[in-house]
């Protein structure tokens, strides 16, 4: 029933406006997971606090950005605060909604790294009279992300897939919305398509494969 | 495999082989029913009733259609950019779908005579001080990814130089966005935006002027070498018209005098 011919040369044509776009892609995507870090530092901080309030936000957070769909999460950064009156460009809701994601998946990855690390070496820590930041800072930190290190490329690659999502909200400067965009003018979905799936692929190996060499140089016991 | 299960494997075989070589209205007729690509979030075209019934000029042009051929009328809903994967993977077999027949398209899919004519207007939300299509300038503008309106008014923010256009997935998400602000002003088919303002689902969109575009000649569309099919889709417009069917359905979803779709002073 497939019913088409491809022709390729008109679809190569506009290779380079595509390749803008993943450069797109990827910046969002590194964005996306410099934040998406910090807060999973925080997230992670707070739900180690022993301060309820503190703990149920985080909570909360994780809870819902891991539960719920990206799509879910994006669009309800532009259209759902935009019911609010706060407007957030198609490109901070596309940022933001994966940020959170991210966020919350990362401190969920970190709880886990955590748990990896004894806890007496924290008590250790704190008989060397290091006090309870220190031992977090120089002793927990370190060895957690590093744990943590190759889920978090894995987080990595979720967020470059994420972007795409970002058509929805009338994002049409990444690889996702240029593509679309391509689509919708010329009628070549197949060629387009094709070439977008072979470009987010590549860019996903290879931030797969940077992490590896990042970490085999970089953890060597 | 079991012997005997071959003799009716080979005739499903040929069963599944012959009617292939007929062509798409013999496929339709055999079939029984004409699947049409509809729009169902682009008043008064197509839409849905409280029953979640699809009803609009296009979806009562497909019953039509489906009629002529002697058929039932399937609509299967696509949004604007799900059309032509649609129909290239056979989900549909031609698409009754607002569709602006742009040269850029032609090379992919086959075009019909144009079945409806859009004029373009300036919708904005009375919060941008948007008076005119001139005073769009520097403001942030939306469309339906990839329709006729989006691919000018893009051009026309590029030409300007300053301001910023967003395309949407749907015509529900451009209003929603107006309504909300995000958008400034969109530019959609005069009757798009009066039946949005009739429904009042989208507070505080008004109308402000017109669009200095072109006017928006929509066609039917088919796989470009179903060459019957496609003589058949011009054949039924030029019914529809003569009949005065098209005018009746102008009446009944929009009101007022039907467009008319004759491009003077050229063949077609």
């Amino acid at each position: 029933m497939f019913n088409y011919s491809f022709r390729w040369n008109q679809a190569l044509a506009a290779l380079p406006q595509m390749l803008d776009g993943a450069r797109v892609t990827l910046g969002i995507a590194l964005q996306s997971m410099a934040i998406g870090l910090v807060l999973a530092v925080v997230l992670t901080l707070c739900r180690r606090s022993g301060n309820w309030f503190a703990a149920a936000i985080a909570t909360g957070w994780v809870e819902i950005a891991r539960n719920t769909p990206g799509l879910f999460q994006i669009y309800m950064a532009h259209f759902g605060l935009g019911a609010f009156g706060i407007h957030l460009s198609p490109f901070t809701a596309l940022l933001s909604g994966i940020a959170f994601n991210n966020a919350g998946y990362l401190a969920e990855n970190f709880r886990g790294a955590l748990t990896a690390i004894p806890e007496t070496q924290t008590r250790a820590a704190r008989s060397l009279g290091l006090s309870g930041g220190q031992t977090f800072q120089l002793i927990v930190l370190p060895q957690m992300l590093r744990i943590a290190f190759l889920p978090t490329t894995n987080q990595m690659v979720w967020a470059i897939l994420m972007t795409s999502l970002g058509v929805t909200v009338g994002m049409n400067a990444d690889l996702a919305g240029v593509t679309q965009e391509l689509n919708a003018r010329s009628f070549r979905t197949f060629e387009f398509f094709a070439i977008a799936a072979v470009i987010y692929y590549l860019i996903t190996k290879a931030v797969t494969l940077a992490a590896r060499l990042v970490a085999w140089r970089l953890f060597i016991y | 495999m079991r012997s005997g299960s071959l003799i009716p494997t080979l005739l499903a075989t040929a069963l599944l082989v012959i009617p292939a070589q007929a062509d798409k209205i013999d496929d339709i007729i055999a079939s029984g029913k004409l699947r049409c690509a509809v729009v169902l979030d682009f008043k008064p075209m197509g839409s849905r009733d409280a029953q979640n019934k699809p009803f609009g000029f296009d979806v009562d042009y497909c019953n039509d259609l489906a009629k002529a051929l002697g058929v039932k009328a399937e609509i299967v809903e696509t949004p604007f950019p799900e059309r032509i994967p649609a129909l290239m993977s056979g989900r549909v077999d031609l698409g009754v779908a607002s569709t602006s027949d742009t040269l850029e398209r032609a090379r992919t899919v086959g075009m019909s005579i144009p079945y409806f004519a859009f004029e373009m207007v300036v919708a904005t939300n009375g919060k941008a001080g948007i008076s005119s299509f001139e005073t769009l300038k520097g403001k942030t503008v939306g469309a339906p990814a990839g329709t006729y309106e989006a691919i000018a008014l893009e051009k026309q923010v590029k030409a300007w130089g300053v301001g910023e256009f967003r395309p949407y997935q749907t015509q529900a998400d451009v209003y929603l966005a107006l309504s909300q602000g995000q958008i400034d002003a969109t530019v959609s088919p005069a009757t798009s935006v009066q039946a949005t303002i009739q429904s009042g689902k989208f507070p505080g969109i008004t109308l402000a002027g017109k669009a200095p575009f072109d006017i928006d000649y929509v066609s039917l569309f088919a796989s470009r070498e179903e060459y019957g099919l496609i003589n058949f889709l011009n054949l039924f417009i030029n019914q529809q018209v003569r009949t005065g069917r098209y005018a009746e359905l102008y009446k009944k979803w929009v009101g007022g005098e039907a467009p008319n779709l004759l491009v003077p002073g050229v063949y077609r």
